[in-house]
């Protein structure tokens, strides 16, 4: 079953919810999903307690940048100017899709690591339609562009595609036949000879951004495949998009918010925790700057508001631009755990999905799905920023209530 | 398929209307307590929010709901408010008996540990759970000052709650929509570990039984009732087993959703009682809504029972 556009509709996304709960294979894939996640989460942090601790830190660091948002905006700019980072500020994603197609152009082959402000502002969809090759490198992620579904989470996008599927995909939509597809290492393998192919011949490559400091400018990214190093590596030009909330005072402060993103999704260690700053440049021959030694000769950074600013603004929704997108309140959402990202919006899925369909589209626009939240609190008591996202869903709720004159 | 904006116009116009969010005989909700002649005013004032009474109920509501979608679809739901008579709900009478003896034995235990307690009977008002949860905020914010001033005319200083809701409701709730509020609220789970733990309680008898407890939300992650029902079960000699989603992490039944979207709070019910029942085959709640949403979907070899009977066993 695939899904490919998320309704804001009760009555739809309640059906397709229903459709699910009798697809096998879809319940699979979450109960594996859920059931890996609960005995890693629990192993994570017996062993490293001291996240609670840095998820702490990071809650009230956070809590100043959204006081102080202009202050540190600025300082994150003037610091990636400084080296050499190009970069712009998008107020709306159409802003942002015409900032990216001044850079890329087309007829260009692009590889993108998994982002989700990407996916936000329909960025793979937007190149491929002005004529670019476009390939998605996280292996979920790249599943899901092949059944031209949505990602049915943040972290683990293609959690609701089984083995048989996943090879299904690879034979039908790239010709590419897996030998014994019942071992999910030779799909591996043969997703990673075709994407070295395209990576090595990029022309661009994009990815987001897990935390920004400000102080420097640095780019920090976290992830297990090693995609993002070789998209951020490899081809001559880097965009990098990202949402302004991931903007933190300092490199210390990037680096925490990164372990904490990868402990709560029980990712931790990660294998690779990335970080740029600036393009690629060789100053060894006369101490002559050059841009583009072995990395990108160009990095273009787009921070995007997209509602974010509104936010700050707003005494309910400025609590989510705490969110990491770890995407634990999915994951431990007895609703979620039924529908996946069919519910919470177009883009982002279940509880921090009602909040974020808020900010990006309107807190109108997430009302009606904000009635399917149970206000059991598990999102709550599991969100590492202590975002009171049922109380936030339980507002929106109210939001729909006044639309539809049931409470005057 | 739920026509949402009719469901949440009925549960807001009945509650503001009569008090309750469905069309209920208000008679039968404090019936339970007529033979033990509580006195009506008091300084501790044992308060049902009105939650175990509704669980007969519920689903008659579902089908009162399908049998009225061409009405609820019109949207004219003014018009079945106002004929209210007409409408009223007959209760499961299976289930009717366990929630009245539900709250007898609550009462009991009360009285056992020589707690004086006050009962409203008819001027007992529901705990507007549903009209909060649901963000009917203006409506639920009338109601509660409601109950409110009904608690103290009747002389409250001291409230005893019997479920989850009614003890959040009260004592984190109310008091963001009440100045000055100033009546101390405590669930009966607590109350009775209190005396547990000063030596007035004792066990009557030990029961070995093993047993899985299903912690509700609401008792759990927002009003520190975790160790209570454990130390009142384990003295009576129960085996507490603890299902893997327990304690601040545990499992929603459904909740709320049951009054909405029955079918997705099947599933989630579903969910929860698949973890319960590897461990045990007899189900501790402490949550009306959990008993009722737990009970339609546990295999007939699973028995799901409200604390109240386990203590009830033990203590009286």
């Amino acid at each position: 079953m695939v899904i490919r556009r998320v309704s804001l509709k009760f009555e739809d996304v309640l059906k397709n919810i229903m459709k699910i709960t009798k697809n096998e294979d879809f319940k699979k894939g979450i109960k594996i999903s859920v059931n890996n996640f609960e005995m890693k989460i629990r192993e994570v942090f017996e062993k490293y307690p001291e996240i609670n601790q840095l998820a702490e830190e990071i809650r009230e660091t956070k809590k100043s940048v959204i006081n102080n948002m202009d202050v540190y905006l600025d300082r994150a700019v003037t610091s990636m100017k400084k080296l050499g980072a190009h970069v712009y500020i998008a107020e709306t994603a159409e802003d942002a899709r015409e900032i990216i197609n001044n850079i890329v152009g087309r007829n260009k082959l692009i590889v993108m690591s998994k982002s989700m402000i990407a996916e936000e502002i329909g960025l793979r969809e937007y190149l491929e339609k002005i004529g670019n090759e476009v390939w998605e490198t996280d292996l979920g992620q790249f599943l899901v562009q092949l059944e031209e579904g949505k990602p049915m989470h943040p972290i683990i996008p293609a959690i609701h595609i089984s083995r048989k599927r996943a090879a299904l995909l690879l034979e039908e939509k790239l010709g590419i036949k897996v030998p014994d597809s019942e071992k999910i290492e030779n799909i591996v393998k043969k997703v990673r000879e075709f994407l070295r192919d395209k990576i090595k011949n990029a022309d661009v490559g994009i990815s987001g951004a897990n935390s920004i400091a400000a102080d420097t400018g640095a780019i920090f990214l976290v992830e297990n495949e090693g995609n993002i190093r070789l998209v951020t590596g490899m081809p001559p030009k880097h965009i990098v998009v990202t949402g302004i909330e991931k903007i933190v005072p300092s490199m210390i402060d990037a680096f925490k918010t990164v372990i904490v993103q990868a402990a709560n999704i029980a990712i931790y260690p990660p294998t690779y925790i990335d970080i740029l700053v600036g393009p690629s440049s060789t100053a060894d021959i006369e101490q002559h700057r050059v841009y583009g030694a072995q990395g990108p000769m160009e990095l273009h950074v787009i921070l995007i508001d997209n509602g974010r600013k509104n936010a700050l603004k707003h005494e309910f929704l400025k609590e989510q631009l705490r969110c990491v997108k770890c995407g634990r309140c999915l994951i431990e959402c007895p609703v979620w755990r039924i529908s996946a990202n069919i519910w919470g919006g177009p883009v982002y899925g279940g509880p921090m999905g009602i909040n974020w369909t808020a900010i990006t589209l309107g807190e109108e626009e997430a009302s009606e799905l904000a009635h399917l939240c149970l206000s059991c609190g598990r999102c709550y008591e599991v969100c590492p920023m202590k975002i009171p996202l049922h109380e936030m869903i339980r507002h929106l709720k109210n939001v729909y209530n006044k639309k539809h004159n049931i409470i005057k | 398929m739920t026509n949402l904006t009719a469901v949440l116009s009925m549960i807001n116009d009945f509650s503001k209307k009569y008090g309750y969010p469905f069309p209920v005989k208000k008679e039968e909700l404090y019936s339970w307590a007529e033979d033990l002649s509580l006195p009506k005013k008091g300084e501790t004032i044992l308060y049902t929010g009105g939650l175990y009474q509704l669980i007969p109920y519920i689903e008659p509501l579902v089908d009162f709901l399908d049998k009225r979608s061409s009405l609820l679809k019109l949207g004219k739901v003014g018009v079945m408010a106002s004929s209210f008579a007409k409408m009223i709900l007959k209760p499961k009478e299976d289930l009717k008996k366990v929630s009245e003896g539900v709250l007898k034995n609550i009462a009991k235990l009360l009285l056992n540990v020589n707690k004086k307690i006050a009962f409203l009977y008819k001027k007992e008002l529901y705990n507007g759970a549903l009209l909060y949860d649901f963000g009917l905020d203006n409506t639920f914010a009338e109601h509660i000052q409601k109950v409110y001033r009904i608690l103290k005319e009747s002389g409250a200083k001291e409230v005893i709650t019997v479920d989850p809701h009614s003890t959040n409701i009260l004592r984190s709730i109310a008091p963001r929509y009440i100045e000055k509020y100033d009546i101390e609220v405590k669930s009966y789970i607590e109350v009775l570990n209190e005396k547990l733990e000063n030596g007035v309680l004792k066990p009557k008898r030990l029961v070995s039984e093993r047993i899985v407890i299903h912690d509700p939300c609401l008792y759990a992650r927002f009003e520190g009732i975790i160790e209570q029902p454990r130390k009142l079960l384990e003295k009576a000699g129960y085996h507490v087993l603890e299902p893997p989603n327990s304690r601040k992490l545990t499992y929603c039944c459904g909740g709320l959703l049951e009054s909405i979207v029955p079918e997705l709070a099947r599933e989630i019910a579903l969910t929860r009682i698949s973890e319960l029942k590897e461990l045990s085959k007899n189900v501790v709640t402490l949550c009306p809504i959990c008993f009722i949403n737990l009970r339609r979907v546990a295999p007939p070899d699973v028995k799901i029972d409200d604390i109240s009977v386990y203590l009830a066993k033990a203590y009286l």
